[in-house]
């Protein structure tokens, strides 16, 4: 039923790299409480104003800002767990959280897709995210899976449909980017329950996690956060995201920029643990840039230096961070811009020592999808994952007895070491593919012919019959309740 | 009991055991054994399935060129040993080494291999060679073919002295001339008048064969 290839390789470094000192982590911190504290949050939400008042916090109900004070704030983190697990459809892929350890995903959540067969611009669908699941299925630089597309033929339950896409092909833990609102989420509490049999379950081996992004500056979006209410009661994991821009939503300054936008992220902490002591969540700031003259959105100018210090901040709160790579501003498939903005992304991600990290297969600034770019970007990780390996001295590999052997002047080849080690010693990129003349193809020629490859001969196990006879009949619930 | 032999012999080629196929080689001498039989049923057979091998992608360059070593080992003691008028078949004599000022190795080795290991007779002169030093070693063993090989871009030019040297000494429609090296391209190639180039020792023995009509 499947293909050979099942693994997962994550980023492994015991190296960091430290964009923030300890002093800057403690400035700013106390910035995000005086923000919390005097400037206030507004929350959309009843459900959420009521809870901040059930534990004293001033909450004026006419403009829905909630002021946290800094006592409640500090005594709410303490609950936060750092480390869990986060569990995939095959139990042999669970990612547990460590030091050390940055498991990547795809991209997301694009809404326009370059077609595959076509290579027609349109609309992404639920059959987009079905491909797209699989090749994440068969790449071992994808630890889990984001909703990479929209599947706009599916409604407003198109979250749920999602989900059902990815379960079909993909084994992976799947993170959901468009799950919004209660009711829908509690139909994703259902389905995960399909998977695990029983909530206890889905809090050991959570299937499912959700992105739920915040709105700069200092809002917080009802539809989010009360989706995220449900699925942290359910002991589901959420990634409270920020992504604020600079010069419009954000201050234009750096420090300026964090700290509103961790405001955000505590503050949507904060309610969590308030509501469910323990809940588990990530922190993630997700900045961008505002074009000087246009305001128009750019996630890629020069400076990459607050794309992965939010990581630090996360870990001086005591929470897991998720990392913000890739995502070229570049429409082009295979540009120089399009690799070479992103190109130390993942690199710096897990020096950074992000926990999860997102996300290849996007262009255009993460809206556009062309399948074959998820190939070629898993090149630049990879390029990151070996360039971090630890590296093996030993006798054996020090090789000084063999280098005596074949003396000033003489060659290896010669020496079984060589006929040991030499095939292990250089590995080449997925599109470091040689023609017959042994000269470089054309990357993106080769990408192509591995997505072709890979839908043809990949196919993971789906969800058994029993339980997708479930998962449909859940799905047809929340079309009838829901797409009306 | 010879059939056995010989299928050992090819087997140390094959796995690239130098010292097993010395010793078999010598066993296979004390045993009263055909010298010529161990090369052509023996050595010739095992080098073949290494080409084989190694043009199927799933021998690499170790492989290959610890294979050319257990037969060049088992060679130099059989050869002294042919009965009479026996001669090992050969596809051509090439004379290879390195031009003068230059002491880059390998590459001129690399072909060296390539070429013993696809049945021609290789004549190592060394590195740092003078252009007179080449022509005195293809008058000396009556070579087809001339490899000179040149890595710095200082020293590229002696190939066009040893070329030169060649036809003031008369032997120019007799040998063949080949060059190569890091900074050496085709054009080069033809600009000074050499008869073939190739990017690596692969390609080396193809072009080789090529110049003196043997078949692929």
């Amino acid at each position: 039923m499947t293909s050979e290839r099942h693994v997962i390789e994550p980023i492994t470094t015991s190296r960091k790299l430290r964009f923030l000192e300890d002093e800057q982590l403690d400035t700013l911190r106390e910035a995000t409480l005086d923000i919390l504290e005097n400037v206030g949050v507004r929350f959309h939400s009843e459900k959420a104003l009521a809870i901040f008042e059930e534990h004293g916090a001033p909450v004026d109900r006419s403009s829905q800002i909630v002021k946290l004070p800094r006592d409640l704030v500090l005594k709410a983190m303490s609950s936060v767990p750092r480390y869990f697990d986060l569990g995939a459809r095959d139990p042999d892929l669970d990612l547990p959280l460590k030091d050390g350890i940055t498991y990547f995903t795809n991209d997301g959540c694009g809404h326009e897709v370059v077609d595959f067969e076509t290579g027609e611009r349109r609309a992404s669908t639920k059959a987009d995210v079905a491909m797209m699941a699989r090749i994440n299925d068969y790449l071992p630089s994808m630890s889990f899976c984001w909703t990479i597309v929209s599947a706009q033929d599916c409604g407003a339950t198109s979250p749920l449909h999602e989900m059902d896409a990815v379960w079909k092909n993909n084994t992976k833990h799947y993170q959901s980017v468009t799950m919004m609102g209660e009711k829908l989420c509690r139909y994703g509490v259902e389905m995960a329950t399909v998977l695990r049999g029983n909530l206890e379950e889905i809090r050991r081996r959570p299937p499912i996690s959700l992105i739920a992004c915040t709105i700069a500056p200092l809002v917080q979006d009802r539809e989010a956060l009360e989706g995220a209410l449900v699925l942290a009661e359910a002991g589901i994991p959420v990634i409270i995201m920020s992504m604020p821009t600079m010069g419009t939503t954000a201050p234009a300054t750096y420090a300026g920029a964090l700290a509103l936008a961790d405001a955000e992220v505590i503050s949507a902490t904060v309610l969590l643990q308030l509501a469910t002591p323990g809940a588990r969540v990530f922190h993630c700031i997700l900045h961008a840039w505002a074009d000087p003259r246009t305001g128009g959105y750019v996630g890629y100018p020069l400076d990459a230096r607050v794309r992965f210090a939010p990581v630090e901040i996360a870990h001086h709160w005591g929470m897991p961070a998720l990392g913000g790579a890739f995502g070229t501003d570049s429409a082009e498939l295979a540009s120089w811009q399009a690799a070479a903005e992103v190109a130390t992304d993942p690199l710096l991600a897990a020096l950074a020592g992000a926990e999860i990290a997102t996300g290849v297969g996007l262009r255009d600034t993460y809206t556009l999808l062309y399948p074959e770019a998820m190939i070629l970007d898993s090149d630049l990780y990879d390029l990151a994952r070996y360039s971090l390996l630890d590296m093996e001295i030993t006798p054996e590999t020090l090789a000084v007895d063999v280098t005596a052997k074949v003396q000033p002047g003489g060659h290896f080849l010669g020496e079984k070491h060589t006929r040991r080690y030499m095939r292990g010693a250089m590995v080449r990129s997925n599109c470091q593919e040689l023609d017959a003349a042994g000269k470089y193809r054309d990357p993106a020629e080769v990408a192509r012919e591995k997505v072709g490859w890979i839908l043809e001969n990949h196919h993971p196990e789906p969800p058994s019959a029993a339980e997708q006879k479930e998962i449909d009949r859940i799905l047809a619930a929340a079309d009838r309740e829901l797409t009306g | 009991m010879s059939k056995q032999l010989f299928e050992d012999l090819a087997r140390a080629v094959i796995e690239g055991e130098e010292e097993d196929a010395e010793a078999l080689v010598a066993q296979a001498l004390e045993q009263g054994v055909d010298p010529l039989a161990c090369i052509n049923e023996g050595l010739v057979k095992g080098i073949e399935e290494v080409g084989e091998l190694f043009s199927d992608g799933t021998y690499f360059l170790p492989e290959l060129i610890q294979g050319a070593a257990a037969m060049k080992a088992a060679l130099e003691i059989l050869e002294p040993n042919l009965i009479g008028e026996q001669r090992r078949e050969v596809v051509g004599k090439v004379v290879l080494g390195t031009v003068a000022g230059d002491q880059h190795e390998i590459g001129k080795t690399l072909v060296g291999t390539m070429l013993t290991a696809n049945g021609f007779e290789v004549v190592d002169i060394g590195v740092d060679k003078k252009a007179e030093e080449f022509v005195a070693a293809i008058e000396q063993c009556d070579a087809d073919i001339v490899g000179a090989s040149a890595l710095l871009t200082t020293t590229l030019l002696e190939h066009k002295r040893i070329i030169d040297s060649i036809v003031e000494a008369g032997l120019r429609e007799k040998v063949k001339v080949m060059i190569g090296g890091a900074p050496v391209t085709s054009e080069f190639a033809k600009e000074i008048g050499a008869d073939g180039y190739a990017d690596d020792a692969i390609s080396a023995v193809a072009v080789a064969r090529q110049l003196i009509g043997a078949p692929a």
